[in-house]
């Protein structure tokens, strides 16, 4: 890259300005405080065995269980997979069969010790059907049915930590923090119509074997309107707080630092089987064409979210850019003047159920409906109602979220397939980008899935917080974040670590 | 029987760069953007992915005539890498008889490349009787060399001595000739290591500290300081001591939590100008760990910091600075944000611009 003038000078004014507004020396870090957090997931468990693929609750519980326990191995901003509970880790030429080395001396947060035997009843019972996890020398081994070469993408993302499960069903794990305190959400005693969120509040390990977290406790709670968490950020009640797509450019115009990770969640549109088997192919053609994505990412949610194409990000995949989904009304049109009489969308509504929560996904129902009505389709919005099954049964269409859980494109695509599609398994072979390629292209041309847009997840970030090194896959790495002396929220933090209190043990965090 | 392949410490080994042949050779190029040098094995992965997604290419029926090679690389690239991988690529194509030409008119072979967490994914498509034909193959990410990094020009003298995946917490340069080398105090797998390396880039002596209890701890702070023939090392909250010749014998006490506050860490780099022998001290940003850091340079004793400023860019956040050992020049440590290696910097004062 050459340096012009103008550019070496724009770079030193802004390093000027920088400077001036930063001070003149690094502080270093401090220990204590409670970081505060506001999620945007209503519910949570710290179970991984639990959690449906996608959901967007298991990414909220995954941001949790990241805080109590640890993976054999980690990915790092730099394509490297770190060292974690594995030290060390070798696979044969098939990439069939994997050995761990286990690292010795790490204790769970009780004080007792980690063996090779609770990796291997955690693992086997979240990796699943397809692996054999057996205990080995100092270690693991894994046996995949299949070669799989992205054995250490699956097992540094998902569900794929290492816990041990007690008598009474509680979690223990060796992680930077500990659960102290866990409430359900329950009505309000003050008012039994509003309900009191979710809380969940955790301390800091001073065993753990990765160093002790800077912050003393972490206290999270979900399920708030969005803007009043936005609010809270504002007004010093949250020092961390998931800010919903539609609020990202009133939280910006106010001036709060406000982080975004790579996309996330793809809005989708689903197609059940109840439709009409002659007709079907042209519904979905019809309205894959009058989809105006284009829309939805730039008006509807004001360019804080990306017209999706594909079933899986380019960030995932690094094919994305090779799907298209042009929106052609004339052709649709065309296609709809052809349909039989008394099909859905015809004569008779098709019936679009919002199976993802919050208003922003039933405005986006609502704006699908708009360009349905553009094609003469007709297609009526139905919102589940909460104890009443009645939306479930409208059947036809579907507008579901969905949250990339695994840093395997090819695990991620098998998730979807199984999880929206009860397809088993995808075929071919996982390490062959052009296969999964043309498995997605396949599976995108059957129309039964039209994806609508990519949602990024942001969080606004107090000026308090420190060494926020979020990975882009949505990691936020709180055991690193440490807080600000001065700020009234937190108690006054030293620069070193407090001394170890063996008497500060939970017995772990309760699922 | 089980063939297994790399492990992780043989993945990850450290790159060397340390010469006093050539640095005089980089204070003459000062100025002039810097890049790093290739890592031969890296340019083999790069070259065995251009040769599949050639050889795919190659391997498309119908595939006639000349085309116009359409390059689309991964945005966050710099120029440099792109320019590289591009050159790779066209190289591995002409070798399989593919007729490459600037011809407006030809038929067009995209390819792009994306970094995706773990690989770079290449993708060629071209158009065939009306259909589009793709070929798509990656490659791990890791396996492939870190990218040439554009820095801005500078106007101090510096010189990337040391490069490490691992996370440096200071270094000091001991010695002089070929006596002289480097002493690197890092954390590795969660594991304080001091090591000491020759002139020519080799290690000579790895010193764990883990053996006297150390705990793991996030606080990136850590100096390392000469004192004849023992090394101290601060840490904190912790005060430690070992000699090269005994390395057994480390030994660690804990510091009174009045004296952790304060500290013993070091007060300002200053540097001495070999002009005029004016005192400038080296101001660094209050960096975030995915902010590049720039490094100023004032005259000690300014009122105004940003007045006659010297400015360098560094790659990442500057991790630490170490000038205690030589008035004329000082170690900085940084993080570069392309490659996630900390790299160790000298630089010096030179008269002039």
């Amino acid at each position: 890259m050459k340096f012009t003038r103008l550019s070496w000078l724009a770079a030193t004014n802004a390093a000027i300005v920088a400077l001036a507004c930063l001070g003149a020396q690094a502080a270093p870090p401090r220990y204590g405080g409670t970081l505060h957090i506001k999620l945007r997931a209503s519910s949570f468990s710290l179970d991984p065995r639990e959690w449906a693929p996608g959901s967007l609750s298991s990414a909220a519980s995954e941001k949790l269980a990241s805080l109590v326990y640890d993976r054999l191995v980690t990915l790092d901003d730099y394509a490297r997979f770190q060292p974690a509970l594995a030290t060390e880790w070798t696979h044969d030429a098939t990439s069939r069969n994997w050995q761990f080395k286990l690292r010795s001396a790490v204790r769970f947060s009780d004080g007792s010790m980690l063996t090779p035997a609770d990796a291997v009843a955690a693992l086997q019972s979240t990796l699943g059907k397809g692996f054999e996890v057996t205990a080995a020398e100092n270690g693991i081994a894994i046996r995949a049915a299949h070669s799989t070469p992205d054995l250490l993408e699956q097992l540094a993302s998902g569900r794929n930590f290492i816990f041990r499960r007690l008598l009474a069903g509680t979690l223990l794990g060796t992680g930077p923090f500990f659960v102290t305190e866990s409430v359900a959400a329950a009505p309000s005693e003050a008012n039994p119509s509003a309900i009191k969120p979710a809380r969940i509040k955790f301390q800091a390990n001073e065993g753990a074997w990765s160093g002790r977290p800077f912050v003393d406790f972490v206290e999270v709670i979900l399920g708030e309107p969005p803007l009043r968490q936005l609010l809270d950020l504002q007004v010093g009640k949250a020092d961390i707080a998931e800010i919903a797509p539609d609020l990202v450019r009133k939280g910006r115009q106010e001036g709060l630092r406000i982080w975004n990770s790579a996309p996330q969640t793809l809005v989708a549109l689903r197609f059940d089987d109840t439709l009409a088997a002659p007709a079907s192919d042209q519904i979905r053609e019809a309205l894959w064409l009058a989809l105006d994505r284009d829309t939805m990412a730039n008006v509807l949610l004001q360019r804080e979210a990306q017209p999706a194409d594909s079933l899986l990000p380019q960030w995932l995949s690094g094919y994305a850019f090779l799907f298209e989904s042009p929106m052609n009304l004339q052709r649709a049109r065309e296609l709809r003047a052809a349909f039989p009489a008394g099909v859905p969308g015809a004569t008779q509504p098709l019936r679009l159920r919002v199976d993802a929560p919050g208003d922003l996904f039933k405005l986006m129902g609502e704006r699908v409906a708009v360009n349905a009505r553009q094609a003469n389709l007709l297609v009526q919005v139905a919102l589940p109602v909460s104890g009443n099954n009645s939306a479930a049964s409208a059947g036809g269409l579907h507008l579901f979220a969905w949250h990339y859980d695994s840093l395997s494109p090819h695990s991620e695509l098998e998730d979807f397939v199984k999880q929206l599609l009860d397809a088993r398994d995808l075929p071919g072979n996982a390490t062959d980008p052009e296969q999964l390629f043309a498995q997605e292209r396949r599976l995108l041309e059957e129309r039964r899935i039209l994806p609508l847009v990519l949602l990024p997840e942001y969080a606004g970030i107090r000026a308090n917080v420190h060494n926020w090194n979020a990975s882009p896959w949505g990691d936020w790495r709180l055991a690193d974040v440490w807080l600000d002396s001065e700020d009234p929220m937190t108690s006054k933090a030293p620069t070193s670590p407090p001394k170890n209190n063996p008497t500060a043990r939970n017995p772990g965090a309760r699922p | 029987m089980l063939s297994f392949g790399k492990t992780y410490s043989k993945i990850f080994s450290a790159h060397f760069l340390f010469s006093r042949v050539l640095f005089p050779i980089a204070v003459l190029a000062a100025g002039c953007s810097f890049t790093r040098p290739a890592l031969a094995d890296g340019d083999v992965a790069l070259q065995e992915a251009a040769q599949r997604l050639a050889e795919r290419v190659a391997a498309i029926s119908g595939l006639h005539g000349a085309l116009r090679l359409e390059w689309h690389p991964d945005a966050k690239w710099p120029e440099g890498e792109s320019e590289h991988w591009q050159k790779i690529l066209r190289d591995e194509f002409e070798k399989r008889a593919l007729n490459l030409t600037e011809d407006a008119g030809a038929g067009v072979l995209h390819v792009f490349a994306v970094e995706t967490p773990t690989q770079v994914v290449l993708t060629a498509k071209t158009r065939i009787s009306g259909l589009d034909e793709v070929r798509v193959i990656a490659v791990a990410r890791a396996l492939l060399p870190p990218g040439s990094l554009p820095v801005a020009p500078v106007r101090l003298e510096r010189q990337m001595i040391y490069e490490s995946p691992d996370r440096i917490l200071d270094a000091f340069i001991f010695g002089t000739g070929a006596e002289g080398g480097l002493a690197i105090l890092l954390y590795r797998n969660f594991e304080i290591v001091a090591l000491r390396v020759d002139s020519k880039g080799a290690v000579k002596q790895s010193v764990s500290l883990n053996p006297v209890n150390l705990k793991p701890s996030r606080d990136p702070r850590a100096e390392m300081t000469p004192r004849g023939s023992v090394v101290s090392v601060e840490l904190p909250g912790k005060s430690c001591e070992f000699s090269w010749e005994s390395p057994a014998e480390v030994k660690c006490h804990t510091e009174k939590p009045a004296a952790t506050g304060k500290s013993t860490w070091r007060g300002t780099t200053l540097l001495t100008s070999p002009c005029d022998g004016s005192s400038w001290k080296l101001v660094r940003s209050e960096s975030e760990p995915n902010t590049r850091d720039v490094l100023q340079v004032v005259p000690d004793g300014a009122l105004r910091e940003s007045s006659a400023a010297v400015l360098s860019e560094f790659p990442g956040p500057i991790v630490g600075t170490n000038g205690e050992q030589n008035p004329s020049s000082a170690l900085v440590v940084a993080q570069n944000l392309r490659t996630g290696n900390y790299e160790i910097y000298k630089i010096k004062l030179a008269c002039g611009n």
